[in-house]
Formats: structure tokens, C-alpha cells, sequence
């Protein structure tokens, strides 16, 4: 399983995470990030990586 | 396609070598990055990196996946579209039948390359190390790198000036922002100095504006970018004035050729941010594998900046003239929402100091719709 951290103090709800892995990042109508899920399975490995690199402020980490 | 081959290494590269899986292709991806580094993102190296404060590992980007080889030290020199071979350096033929373009750019540089620059992450080391010891430093140009390393230097405690021969970011933001960066810089103890006559780099620690010599202990050059393009001279795909690589709406340039990022030039111009960077990923992805079923690419006007103690986040167009309608805060206190409406009904939101999720701030804006689940 990966897990996914979120720091949210850095995190300005660009959404850039949600358009990568809507299945684990959604954003409210306030623009306010949730986690859908904070673990995923392999077949999300490579989508959740892809969201924390394209996050602009680096609030994203994944785990292994 | 059964190979596709991805020229570059930075965030443009591996989104759409990342996307290319997405989008369901299963045969071989290569990343081609002639850095030695694993991937990284430019963002911190004028701030965190550049201050020491940060590790060089923060600036690290999750790897791609087992899926995807990515290559470092593979610098591209030689595109040949009609034989589809990449050749690099030390010589090796890399085959494709699809091919990203995403090289980038490098810092231009007044000094035929012995001037210090903030570009990539061992630049950023280079000029830290400098800084460390230094007590005062100059930064040529005044656009948004040259904003953001000053800004560190005060942070170091160096006596700084930024040197341009225009006001800082006036020629990017318009009057109203540039004027409100400018104080705000003098503000936060940086010096300006702008020399309409020229400026020229004597030596390491001299620089002539107009009529006076200025020294310091570190001068840093920030005085823009050139495209990565001269490896494609002979390829016979179209450059344009400014050196960059010319893609259309869906980010293709050639049949099975597509480019992502700071190379990519569109209607005469670079839009070399990290909104862009990723989209342009994702975009020239989806070209390649649908060709014009591909969704046109649609630009995201949206970038952000940190200088003097001013956090600014801009969505739309820019420069921008005249005074804006302020939406929220206060001028005074340079923490506000603030928003310029164009001729043609479009706007420019800009958030100073002023914290707002960006979905909300590219609503304001002249961002396109950003989708979200429940449709608003």
C-alpha cells in the first residue's frame, strides 16, 4: 500500500492533484483539498506519484 | 507507436511520459534527461535552496514508475524527424516513433557562461555557497527570478540591489504591479537601481550602470532565458523568433512530434511556468496518441510569485494597465484581492498576500473553468 500525506498548511487548493488522480484528491466548492482515501493500492502508485510531482508547492508526499 | 521517447527531464518530461501511461499506452517510454540529478522541481532553487534552508533532496520529484526508463546524463544534439532517431552526446542513436520535445531552456548569460545564475539545482548550489560567506551581492534583472533571489539575499542579511534597464517587472505586470513590487522591495531593504542606459558586466564583482560602478561580493545574473533548441538546428522543425520550438493547439509540431513546457513557443510567445509545464505534459501526451481527436490544449493563465514579503498569485493575463477594483483587503496594508477587467470581458485576478484557494482566485480570473465533482 502507498500512503499519502498532505501538508495542509502549505497546500493552496491548486488542484493540480485532483486532474492527476481524482480517484484519491477532490476539491470542494471552496477549493479546499480532501483526501478520498489516504492509502492506495498498486494499481494507484503510479497516479498518486504523478499528483504529488505535479503539486506547485510541494504539499504532497507519498509513502511506500 | 511501440516507443516513445521523451527529450528532457524536468516536471514538463515526466508528466507526459507519465500521462502517456495514463492515457493506456503500454509500449516503451524513455525520458531522456541530460541532468545527473533524479527529477526535480525548479520552484525552490531561488528560495529554500538558494537560502540553505532548505536540503537539496527537498527539492527532489517523486520518480516515475518502474514503467517508464528514465535516463540521466543523456543529452540529446541531434534530432533527425524523417530517420526518427535522437543522438546524444557520447554519440548513442536513440530510435522513436512518437517523440516528446521537452528540453527547456537555459539561463541566458552576459559573461559567455562564467556569470552565476539560478537555473538548475547546481547552480542553485553554487550561488548558496557563495552567499553563505558573501555581505552584499547585486542580482541583474529584475523579472521574477531576479525578485525572488534578492529576496533571499536580504533573507541571508546581505546588502542587495537589483539592477535592470527597466523598473522591476514592469515590462511582465504592468505599472500598477511593478510600482507596488518596487516599494515593497525598498521596503524589505533592497536596493533598485534602474540604468536605462545599459548595464555591463565588467568582472565577477563590478557591474557599470550608466555612468557608475557598483561592486559586491556575488553578482547574479536573472536576466531571462533561452530555449533549448539548438540541438534541433537541421531537424527542420519550426523555430520561432524567440528560439522556441512552434507547437499548435493540441501542442504538436510535426507528424508523431510533440513539445511540452519552457521550449514550446505558441503564437509568438513562451509561457514558461509550472501550470503550463504540467498541461502542456498532459497535452502533448494525448497528441501524440490521438492526433487531432485530441482535445486543443487550453492555456492556463496562472502563476505565483514570492518577493520582498509580498506572496503574489496572479490568474490571467498579462501586463496589466490601469488600477485594479479591489475586491477584498487593503492596498495600504498589501494584503489584498484585487481584480483588473479587460477591454474584451475577461479579468485578471490577482491575490497579494491574501489567501485564497486558487480554484476561487482562477474564478476571478480569466482561468478556464476548473471542473470540479459536483459540477460548480
Amino acid at each position: 500500500m502507498t500512503r499519502i500525506l498532505v501538508d495542509f498548511d502549505r497546500c493552496e487548493g491548486h488542484g493540480l492533484c485532483e486532474q492527476t488522480a481524482p480517484e484519491v484528491f477532490r476539491l470542494d466548492d471552496e477549493g479546499e483539498l480532501h483526501l478520498i482515501r489516504d492509502e492506495v493500492g498498486p494499481e494507484h502508485e503510479s497516479s498518486v506519484a504523478a499528483a504529488a510531482r505535479v503539486c506547485p508547492v510541494a504539499a504532497l508526499k507519498v509513502q511506500p | 507507436m511501440r516507443r516513445i521517447v521523451v527529450v528532457g527531464g524536468s516536471i514538463a518530461a515526466l508528466t507526459a511520459a507519465q500521462s502517456l501511461r495514463a492515457e493506456g499506452f503500454d509500449g516503451q517510454v524513455t525520458v531522456l534527461s541530460d541532468e545527473a540529478h533524479r527529477p526535480y522541481s525548479r520552484v525552490p532553487l531561488s528560495k529554500g535552496i538558494l537560502a540553505g534552508r532548505e536540503p537539496v533532496e527537498s527539492a527532489l520529484l517523486p520518480e516515475p514508475g518502474d514503467d517508464i526508463e528514465f535516463r540521466t546524463g543523456a543529452r540529446a544534439t541531434r534530432l533527425d524527424p524523417r530517420a526518427r532517431v535522437v543522438t546524444l552526446a557520447d554519440d548513442t542513436q536513440v530510435p522513436y516513433q512518437g517523440l516528446v520535445v521537452a528540453t527547456g531552456a537555459r539561463a541566458r548569460r552576459l559573461d559567455g557562461g562564467s556569470d552565476l545564475v539560478v537555473r538548475t539545482l547546481d547552480d542553485a548550489r553554487v550561488v548558496a555557497s557563495r552567499l553563505a560567506t558573501a555581505r552584499s551581492a547585486i542580482v541583474l534583472g529584475g523579472g521574477f527570478l531576479g525578485m525572488e533571489i534578492a529576496t533571499t539575499c536580504r533573507a541571508l542579511g546581505l546588502e542587495v540591489t537589483v539592477v535592470d534597464l527597466a523598473p522591476p517587472l514592469l515590462r511582465l505586470l504592468g505599472p500598477w504591479l511593478s510600482d507596488l513590487a518596487v516599494a515593497a522591495a525598498r521596503d524589505h531593504g533592497i536596493g533598485v537601481r534602474v540604468a536605462p542606459d545599459g548595464v555591463t558586466l565588467l568582472d565577477e564583482y563590478t557591474v557599470r550602470c550608466g555612468e557608475s560602478v557598483l561592486e559586491a561580493d556575488v553578482i547574479v545574473c536573472a536576466v531571462g532565458d533561452v530555449p533549448n533548441t539548438s540541438w534541433l538546428e537541421g531537424s527542420g522543425l519550426p523555430l520561432a523568433a524567440d528560439g522556441g520550438l512552434v507547437a499548435d493547439e493540441r501542442c504538436l509540431v510535426a507528424p508523431d512530434i510533440a513539445a511540452a513546457g519552457d521550449v514550446v513557443s505558441r503564437h509568438g510567445r513562451r509561457t514558461p511556468h509550472w501550470t503550463n509545464a504540467v498541461e502542456q505534459g498532459r497535452a502533448a501526451a494525448a497528441a501524440l496518441l490521438h492526433g487531432e481527436a485530441a482535445r486543443p490544449y487550453c492555456p492556463d493563465p496562472y502563476f505565483w510569485t514570492e518577493q520582498s514579503g509580498l506572496d503574489l498569485k496572479i490568474s490571467g493575463e498579462l501586463p496589466l494597465t490601469g488600477a485594479p477594483e479591489v475586491l477584498a483587503g487593503s492596498v495600504d496594508d498589501r494584503s489584498a484581492l484585487l481584480r483588473w477587467t479587460h477591454d474584451d470581458g475577461t479579468a485578471t485576478a490577482v491575490a497579494v498576500n491574501h489567501r485564497l484557494p486558487i480554484v476561487k482566485l482562477k474564478r476571478l480570473g480569466a482561468g478556464p473553468p476548473v471542473a470540479t465533482p459536483s459540477g460548480a
